[in-house]
């Protein structure tokens, strides 16, 4: 700030205060014959007006904010350059507020750090801080209750993309994932029927019972040897691969839905989930201990006999 | 004391005058040296002025009221910054005309959303139904913007608007190219949706160094 913004202030904010006192000043000073008089002669339509000094509380009052608006003038910044006695800012503030934070819960995550995840999901504190840094960073996508939407993973099962071992956890958070699954109708035919069939032949591996639906064998069987063009990618049996991240299509838990449209669009335009790397927005610490909050999600039997550090 | 105020209270037009006097303090103190600070008039280094697609996005975020819900504004708590990314600065905001600060929370701020780790498609399942990625949610759904061709009659206008009169630092060349990527280029079919969510991805990269 320069010196004549600097001045242009000060000057304003002191005339200001003076200002006022004077004003207070100059009303609470009344001769002895004024204050003597009943009603200050005012008289509108019959209605006079009494003539009484200023409440005591009310100049009180006053009073009081013009002092205080000079100590927190000596205290914080609010006089041009001048930074006032505390050197207080709001950046300050904030930092100090963050340093804080760290230095109470620094330890805390160093500590949870050096416990295995398998172990840290009987530790009831480092979940609940696990659930809310899961609230603040995950919740939009996996939804608030981890179970997700379409496209985006329930991690609450047993069915995983990439797995769900602890490491793998680890991994997907910090370092994101990039499913690709190319359009694949030109490699089975082309046409509307044979991505129908195909579709149908999926929905049967986690479901045999559609094969007793209409002329669904006879779809099956068409498309069942044309799968080995997907089986590079989901196995010859369907079973998936975590490796590529290519779901597993016989345990009837879906990432993009059930129904037969749903998995055509998936076989005719390809799909591409994509999962944000969050290496450079979370600690190694707090990735540890949000994985462990993903991972308890599908073991929560087995941190039931919940022992607490 | 005599009955000097009588002179102000019967006096209306000195009154107005006096009136006026005494609240000006304030602005003339709070208010018009911001308008000489560099920290608040200098653009972050890193700012960029928008793309004609972001341009137009931010031009829909204004029509469709985005800014009732949603602030552009990050207060430097610790808080907000661990949701929302680092702080807002002054800086940022030298080239917004209007500036989408907004006064009310009823979705997240959006400041620095294009630097949190969402993805392009969840903010267009988001924009066309937010009750399919977040159940919760009572943001309006914006289904026509995925349908609805940019309408780029005025962009070349505003460009050169914010040129020639905000000072934004656009050159002719720069606009031409713009000009040619909208006319015949690869945003000749842009919809609004691919406009709003280019805006939205936009939003915070001059301060995409700053880590928590
Ligand atoms: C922008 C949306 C988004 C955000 C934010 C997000 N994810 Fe994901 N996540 C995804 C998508 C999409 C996938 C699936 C990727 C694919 O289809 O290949 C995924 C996959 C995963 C997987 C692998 C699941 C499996 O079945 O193998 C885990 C674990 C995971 N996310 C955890 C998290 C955690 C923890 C966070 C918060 C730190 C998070 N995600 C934030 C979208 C997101
Ligand atoms: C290059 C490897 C690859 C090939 C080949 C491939 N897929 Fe996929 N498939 C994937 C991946 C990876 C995903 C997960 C996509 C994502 O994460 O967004 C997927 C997803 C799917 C899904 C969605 C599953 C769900 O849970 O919603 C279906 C259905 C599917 N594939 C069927 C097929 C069929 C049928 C074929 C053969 C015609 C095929 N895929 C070929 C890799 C492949
Ligand atoms: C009625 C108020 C309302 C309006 C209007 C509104 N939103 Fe939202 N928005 C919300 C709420 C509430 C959420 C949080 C729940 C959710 O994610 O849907 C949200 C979330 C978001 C998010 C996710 C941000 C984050 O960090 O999680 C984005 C992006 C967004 N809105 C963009 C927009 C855009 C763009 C518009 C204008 C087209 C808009 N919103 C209009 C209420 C609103």
């Amino acid at each position: 700030m320069s010196d004549f913004w600097s001045w242009f202030i000060i000057v304003i904010v002191v005339i200001n205060l003076l200002g006022c006192a004077g004003l207070l000043l100059w009303n609470n000073s009344i001769s002895a014959e004024e204050a003597a008089k009943e009603t200050t002669g005012h008289s509108f339509d019959g209605i006079v007006e009494r003539n009484s000094p200023l409440p005591r509380w009310w100049l009180g009052l006053f009073i009081g904010t013009l002092v205080f608006a000079c100590v927190y003038l000596v205290l914080y910044p609010g006089l041009g350059k001048f930074d006032g006695v505390l050197g207080w800012t709001s950046s300050g503030q904030y930092d100090s507020e963050v340093a804080l934070v760290e230095r109470q819960t620094g330890p805390l995550f160093e500590q949870y750090a050096q416990v295995p995840i398998e172990e840290l999901i009987r530790y009831p504190e480092a979940l609940a801080v696990g659930g809310r840094l899961f609230a603040n960073n995950c919740a939009i996508c996996h939804g608030s209750d981890a179970r997700g939407a379409k496209g985006y993973p329930n991690l609450t099962d047993d069915a995983w993309l990439y797995g769900g071992s602890p490491e793998q956890i680890v991994t997907s958070i910090t370092a994101g994932r990039q499913g690709a699954m190319p359009p694949m109708a030109a490699a089975i035919g082309n046409t509307d029927e044979a991505v129908r069939d195909m579709a149908i032949y999926v929905q049967s591996l986690s479901r045999p019972d559609v094969a007793n639906k209409g002329d669904n064998a006879a779809a099956i069987e068409r498309a069942k040897p044309r799968f080995m063009m997907c089986a590079a990618c989901h196995g010859p049996d369907g079973s998936g691969n975590q490796m590529l991240g290519a779901p597993n299509l016989t345990d009837n838990s879906w990432l993009y839905g059930p129904r037969l449209e749903d998995i055509e669009y998936g076989i005719k335009h390809g799909r591409s989930g994509h999962m944000p790397a969050h290496e450079s927005l979370l600690s190694k610490e707090r990735i540890h201990v949000i994985a462990a909050y993903v991972y308890n999600l599908s073991h929560r039997a087995d941190a039931d006999n919940t022992t607490t550090p | 004391m005599s009955n000097a105020h009588e002179v102000v209270e019967k006096n209306v037009g000195l009154m107005i005058v006096l009136t006026l006097i005494a609240v000006s303090f304030g602005g003339l103190a709070e208010i018009v040296p911001l308008f000489w600070q560099k920290a608040t008039t200098e653009p972050l280094e890193t700012l960029e002025p928008y793309s004609a697609l972001e341009m137009e996005g931010r031009d829909i975020y204004i029509r469709e009221g985005c800014h009732v819900c949603h602030t552009q504004m990050v207060r430097p708590l610790r808080a907000e910054t661990e949701r929302f990314g680092p702080y807002s600065v002054a800086g940022e905001d030298v080239w917004e005309h209007p500036f989408l600060w907004g006064s009310k929370r009823t979705g997240p701020d959006l400041a620095h959303v294009g630097i949190r780790p969402i993805t392009e498609q969840w903010h267009r399942e988001h924009l066309r139904d937010p009750r399919q990625v977040v159940p919760e949610s009572n943001m309006p759904a914006y289904p026509w913007l995925e349908t609805t061709p940019v309408d780029w009659s005025h962009t070349e206008r505003k460009l050169r608007l914010f040129k020639n009169t905000f000072g934004v630092p656009y050159t002719d060349e720069g606009i031409a190219e713009q000009v040619e990527r909208f006319t015949n280029g690869e945003w000749s079919e842009a919809t609004e949706e691919d406009a709003l969510v280019a805006y939205l991805l936009s939003l915070g990269r001059e301060r995409k160094e700053v880590t928590q």
